[in-house]
């Protein structure tokens, strides 16, 4: 045998751990209260704002740029860079005024000469943008005086003040972007926002300095510091362990459990975000009494407390209670009997079920399998028989531009603005990738509603739309989704029914 | 020494062209065969059918696949690795962004398997025959079953959350500035700049998530190094030396271990490029920077030209290493060199 002896083989082995040992720097211990950390899931695909739609990236844009026109908690519009806008009663035009005291973040005047380069001059000019396409109907962007100008539309264009605070609409600095061009500018982004970027680290960080001249008031958090943390755990433990001061996006067990540990908050809060199946009108679902048996056989309050704590409210209709499509007192109701019977009217029992294949995800949104899994069981109860396909999200709209979908879909839709056109609107026109029912009804008076300028008149139009799609089983609604999202108690922050969760609306308790 | 270290290179780096080729055009082939429009997903969804069509073309999809393949291939010589769909920045300047940061990672994590691994070796050879290897071979066992993103959320609960003595987000801490950019490397370019907090603040940020790597990579390590060491006491040249009064320990580590080390060298190589693998997940759960998590966006965004090319650059990384083990085979190994 060997002499060395079991002191010498520990202190080998303690070379290999002695980096465990290293001092702790003291540059870690950063509490302060001018500043917050916060555990965010995922990062922005770029600092050119215009150029991706990604609904978790909008409240990270919103520290750096401005929307022409803002949202107040509930939703509803108000002025922003713009202090006035009007749509013209053919909805073909849109004039505004602009602040005339709003800087970028390198001290230039925002002007509607900036409008116009963002809305349009550069669609025209064949920048790469996801916008080009919610702003296709732009034909010019009149610039009147520095501080006024016109939208003018190729259609009616009814929704063009929501568009203006929807994703992707962010007002860029015409000349900076000119003079750096489009890679300097996601380099070095500048806007008008109330704070300025300063260190950016794709995939891992985001440090956020107060802009000093904000128009909006200058934010009480000196600093905001964002580190990119997309597995769900890290999160948990990162707000657990005081490395960040709120997350957002965790389990709802996990909320329910740190809501309970002393200086922390946990709050589940329903956000503008609806579960639905997506229904096709044609093979398998082309009988109108199976879609609505496989409507009244699902217990949408059962999947809720399964899965989101009860947080997520039951829907029965593509709009969430609160919003302007949203149907009050209507209520489709879970009944297994009334599913038996329609399944027994249309020719099935239990020998012979109906069978049929729908389509989910596994991970685009909390719990999505396992609400699919719940779906097939409840529907199993009544005598209906499912086949279930596991999709990518990225083959979504592949399989429905290519109309191969299967008879249903579960699917999440996120609308900030919370308007009936961004939901029921989208996703039953039969002409868009987001529907895969194309059937003519309700599909033309979808078509018309797109063209309605008068705000009443198309609210109450998607409102009774609404309703007969949930009716004639166009859809099956589930559940307004939920939002997590944990904090340092003594953090407030001002809740946004459509989930942004704005850095400058923090500050310490 | 260095003639046959010359020759050795020149005949691998012959090999790594072919190789190179075969992979990019295995790559390219694999992906292609993956149920995505390419087309589609670099436009927002409602964009219309035409629209579609357009950037079909305009990306040369409508062409036939050994055509896109050349082109692929052609712009890539020329150091144009494409577009990325989801990010519309160079993928160039994005693999060239995050891949010291995975290098760095997969150093210090084959730094942890190697102490790891070898100190762990020495002791279940020191201890063998008795009770206490048997419990340190289902130890080995029991490690070599757990993956690394295991290890990575045990020691980010242990040490980030419970015993609260490292960090575990990123590459520094909240306030610590970045030094300037000269290698890309963090710590090499903190200790450039002078940084020296810099440098231990982004070392301890590396401790997790390289132990995590690590000690996935040390198990056989250990074993191996345990097999080859009772090989090589089965020598005469260390019974000779027992017979001329060597202690034990002197023969260990002067005799025993540089020959019994050549096999557990190769082991290492491999080891290496397992670690790489492994960065996706640990730089996931630790957001770590590296090229594992941009990998991982691009596998959710089906955003092909940067799975080519991250996967390209595996391919490279293991060739690499492949080429350092052979040559430290060969300056370690005098009779390699004679022959």
């Amino acid at each position: 045998m060997t002499n060395l002896n079991r002191r010498d083989i520990l202190q080998l082995l303690g070379i290999g751990v002695a980096g465990a040992a290293l001092p702790g720097s003291a540059v870690l211990a950063q509490a302060g209260r001018d500043m917050v950390t916060i555990a965010w899931p995922s990062d922005v695909p770029s600092w050119d704002p215009n150029q991706r739609f990604s609904p978790d990236a909008q409240s990270l844009f919103k520290l750096v740029f401005d929307q022409p026109v803002g949202q107040n908690p509930d939703l509803s519009l108000t002025p922003s860079l713009m202090t006035e806008w009007s749509l013209a009663e053919d909805g073909l035009s849109l004039s505004f005024t602009l602040r005339d005291d709003v800087t970028f973040h390198n001290g230039a005047p925002m002007t509607a000469e900036d409008v116009r380069y963002t809305f349009y001059e550069r669609i025209k000019a064949g920048h790469k943008l996801d916008i080009a396409n919610s702003w296709r109907h732009v034909t010019d962007i009149e610039v009147i005086s520095p501080t006024s100008g016109v939208f003018r539309f190729g259609s009616p264009a009814p929704t063009a003040p929501q568009w203006l605070a929807f994703m992707g609409s962010y007002v860029v600095p015409k000349a900076y972007m000119e003079e750096v061009g489009v890679d300097g500018f996601r380099d070095a982004p500048i806007g008008t926002g109330p704070y300025k970027l300063v260190d950016y680290q794709m995939n891992s960080r985001l440090v956020f300095e107060r802009n000093e001249n904000y128009w909006g008031g200058v934010p009480e958090i000196k600093t905001i510091t964002v580190d990119v943390i997309k597995d769900t755990s890290a999160r948990v433990a990162a707000v657990q362990s005081g490395q960040a001061d709120l997350t957002i996006n965790i389990p709802v067990r996990e909320t329910q459990r740190l809501d309970k540990t002393e200086g922390l908050t946990g709050e589940i809060n329903a956000i503008t975000r609806v579960i639905l199946l997506q229904m096709r009108h044609d093979g398998e679902f082309a009988e109108q009494k199976l879609r609505l048996a496989a409507h009244h056989a699902i217990d949408k309050a059962a999947i809720s407390k399964a899965f989101y704590g009860g947080a997520a409210v039951p829907l029965s209709v593509v709009s969430p209670p609160g919003t302007p499509g949203y149907v009050e007192g209507y209520e489709f109701a879970y009944d297994p009997e009334k599913s038996k019977e329609l399944l027994a009217e249309a020719g099935f029992s239990a020998d012979n079920p109906a069978k049929f294949k729908m389509a989910a995800t596994n991970g685009h949104f909390p719990s999505d399998y396992d609400i699919a899994r719940a779906l097939l069981q409840m529907w199993k109860k009544v005598g209906i028989e499912v086949e279930l396909e596991v999709i990518e999200y990225a083959k979504y709209f592949e399989l429905n531009r290519g109309h191969k979908l299967p008879a249903a879909t579960l699917y999440s839709w996120d609308n900030a603005t919370g308007d009936p056109e961004i939901f029921a609107g989208y996703l039953l026109n039969p002409k868009m990738p987001f529907s895969s029912w194309k059937a003519e009804k309700p599909g033309d008076e979808v078509l018309r509603l797109f063209g309605e300028p008068d705000y009443a008149k198309r609210i109450a139009g998607y409102q009774a739309l609404n309703r007969e799609a949930t009716e004639m089983g166009a859809t099956i609604p589930l559940l307004q989704s939920v939002q997590t999202l944990v904090r340092k108690s003594d953090l407030d922050y001002r809740l946004y029914r459509n989930g942004w969760v704005l850095g400058n609306s923090m500050k310490w308790g | 020494m260095s003639g046959p270290v010359v020759k050795l290179l020149m005949r691998r780096l012959l090999t790594v062209i072919p190789t190179l080729i075969l992979v990019s055009l295995l790559l390219f082939c694999v992906l292609r065969l993956l149920p995505v429009d390419v087309a589609a997903m670099s436009l927002p969804p409602n964009a219309t059918n035409d629209e579609i069509a357009a950037m079909r073309i305009e990306m040369g999809l409508d062409l036939p696949l050994i055509q896109q393949y050349g082109i692929w291939f052609g712009d890539m010589i020329r150091g144009d690795f494409g577009t990325s769909i989801h990010f519309r920045t160079a993928v160039s300047t994005l693999v060239l962004d995050t891949l010291p940061a995975t290098i760095e990672l997969a150093l210090m994590a084959m730094g942890f398997a190697t102490v790891f691994g070898v100190l762990g070796g020495l002791w279940l050879f020191y201890a063998r025959g008795g009770a206490v290897e048997v419990g340190l071979d289902l130890g080995s066992v029991a490690l070599l079953s757990i993956p690394e993103f295991l290890w990575a959320l045990f020691f980010m609960l242990l040490f980030g959350v419970s015993l609260d003595l490292l960090p575990f987000i990123g590459r520094l801490g909240s306030g610590v500035a970045r030094p300037e950019t000269i290698t890309g490397f963090l710590l090499i370019d903190s200790l450039l700049s002078g940084n020296m907090a810099t440098f231990m603040d982004a070392l301890r940020h590396m401790i997790l998530p390289s132990a995590a790597l690590g000690l996935s990579a040390a198990p056989p390590i250990m074993r191996i190094l345990r097999s080859s060491l009772m090989d090589v006491y089965q020598e005469d040249y260390i019974h000779q030396a027992r017979q001329r009064g060597i202690s034990e320990g002197r023969i260990l580590i002067r005799h025993a271990l540089k020959n019994a080390f050549l096999p557990t060298l190769s082991l290492m190589g491999v080891q290496f490029g397992f670690l790489f693998g492994g960065t996706l997940l640990v730089e996931i759960i630790f957001s770590y920077p590296g090229m594992g998590n941009l990998m991982v966006d691009a596998i959710r965004n089906a955003d092909l030209p940067i799975i080519q090319t991250v996967g390209l650059t595996y391919c490279v990384m293991v060739l690499l290493i492949s080429i350092v083990v052979d040559v430290l085979y060969l300056v370690l190994n005098p009779k390699l060199r004679e022959a």
